[in-house]
């Protein structure tokens, strides 16, 4: 699961993410978690659960999909953004710089995943950053820490001995549109393809 | 195959200014590709269209960075981190370049154009159509670089624009020459050849840019899912009336018919109609283009 193409300091931490989806409820506390810790307004989230229902009685399940910034290998947002705003830091976390950004949408647009949103009260972008506060204090991401049944596990990748490289190297996990060619470090185990679904019916800006 | 129970819906981004950012530039590249005929390339027929052609570019291209710093939440920021915090590898980084040395271009070559000095002003008409190019096709780049949307990665999408620019100037000249011969001048009467041989112009670059869509959505509808989901939601979806009656029929089959039938292409009225029915057409393509592509959500 290495790049080959990105010559990453190995000594330094590459943070990463695992969600294994046979422990999760669909309690969407990691959505509240995540809202509480970094202030997020009304109407938008930095990481959500998709919730869908398929099958038909008796044989129906509902199955999740906790949806956050992937922070890719090689990200888009970063290539993107006309004045370098968007950033990646030495252990992989993708940010956003609030000095620097003026709002102009374009990585929102670029983003496969739509994770970027723009906040109301600032015009400015923002996304998930992995609780970048927390993990330089030594603390876990708050969605990680709230979990109520440990699905999401978070940690170094580039440390074997780490629960995250260990459940990637050794379960099958997938990632979201790896065809993108932007190597998410956001894994899932069990992850069911009705979440991936494109929604077809949509709400133009000018319909009521 | 799955009934969705909870999902958040995606803000869309790109919206009406963009696509009235993408017309007006659209309209100044047009129109000043018209006035250089004259002066860059020696085709004295459409001499009197020029200084029509470079007021009309250089004024619609005032207008239209008013959209664009609309469009940015901080548009006064905007103004000058794009140059200091530029990022080489952004399609938009060129355009804060372009949007400056197009219009200054465009300054200095109407003003010998005014003065009459032949020499220079064809010098700066030729520094000026790659820039007239240049400043309409990375306005195709910036979408097409939006990986994430199939509708805009497409190689095609930087000509679809550049040819729907063109067709779009074309109209807008052809209505102002009407304008400006039959209220503005002491005959009052209108050049009757120089607007045939525009709109004779005009009908071959629908036929292009009729087949550049051709080309676009047939290749769509055999792309992968995203792709093809896209092409159904334009063709069939909620954004057929926009797409397939406004942007093609009325935009751009019904005036190429006109302008090719001589009958019809004679008559004055019928080409006002068939460039009015061009231009609500083209800005149709840019509100379909920018927001149909981003509409539906991705996952």
């Amino acid at each position: 699961m290495s790049n080959p193409h990105k010559t990453r300091n190995k000594d330094l931490p590459r943070y990463g993410m695992v969600i294994d989806l046979n422990r999760c409820v669909g309690c969407h506390t990691c959505e509240i978690a995540c809202k509480i810790e970094n202030d997020v307004p009304l109407g938008i989230w930095r990481s959500w659960v998709k919730e869908i229902e398929k099958g038909k009685y008796p044989n129906v399940v509902r199955a999740f999909r906790p949806t956050l910034c992937n922070h890719c290998e090689n990200p888009i947002c970063v290539k993107v953004c006309p004045v370098s705003a968007a950033w990646q830091r030495e252990d992989g976390i993708v940010m956003v710089n609030p000095h620097l950004c003026v709002g102009c949408r374009y990585c929102m647009s670029a983003c496969p995943y739509e994770v970027r949103y723009i906040h109301p009260q600032k015009g400015m972008i923002d996304k998930c950053d992995f609780c970048s506060v927390r993990v330089d204090a030594g603390l876990q991401p708050s969605c990680v820490e709230a979990c109520p049944t440990s699905a999401r596990i978070f940690g170094d990748l580039n440390d074997s001995k780490s629960e995250v490289a260990r459940l990637v190297a050794t379960k099958p996990v997938s990632t979201l549109k790896p065809e993108m060619g932007t190597e998410p470090r956001v894994y899932y185990i069990g992850l069911d393809v009705a979440t991936l679904e494109i929604r077809r019916e949509v709400k133009l800006v000018w319909e009521k | 195959m799955g009934k969705v129970v909870f999902d958040v819906q995606y803000q869309t981004t790109l919206a009406f200014l963009i696509s009235y950012y993408f017309y007006f530039t659209g309209l100044s590249a047009g129109s000043f590709m018209i006035s250089t005929l004259s002066y860059g390339f020696g085709l004295e027929k459409f001499k009197p269209a020029s200084k029509m052609g470079v007021v009309a570019a250089v004024l619609l291209l005032l207008i239209a960075p008013q959209c664009l710093l609309m469009q940015v939440a901080w548009p006064v920021k905007s103004l000058w981190h794009n140059f200091l915090y530029l990022n080489p590898i952004s399609a938009i980084s060129y355009g804060s370049f372009l949007l400056i040395l197009y219009p200054l271009n465009s300054i200095i070559y109407g003003v010998f154009m005014f003065k009459e000095n032949k020499k220079w002003t064809k010098l700066f008409g030729l520094i000026g159509i790659p820039l007239a190019l240049a400043v309409h096709g990375y306005t195709g780049w910036i979408l097409a670089l939006g990986v994430a949307r199939d509708y805009w990665n497409t190689g095609l999408m930087p000509i679809v624009f550049l040819f729907s620019a063109m067709v779009s100037g074309i109209s807008m000249m052809i209505l102002f020459i009407m304008i400006r011969d039959r209220f503005f001048t002491k005959e009052k009467v209108i050049n009757h050849d120089l607007i045939r041989s525009l709109a004779k112009i005009l009908g071959w670059l629908l036929v292009v840019d009729l087949f550049l869509v051709f080309c676009d959505y047939s290749i769509l509808l055999y792309s992968k899912l995203e792709g093809q989901e896209v092409a159904h939601f334009m063709l069939f979806g909620k954004m057929s009336f926009w797409f397939v009656i406004v942007e093609n029929l009325v935009g751009k089959v019904i005036p190429m018919i006109i302008v090719f039938v001589p009958g019809l292409r004679r008559s004055t009225f019928w080409l006002i109609v068939a460039s009015l029915m061009n231009m609500v057409g083209i800005l149709a393509m840019r509100i379909v283009t920018v927001y149909g592509g981003q509409a539906l959500p991705l996952m």
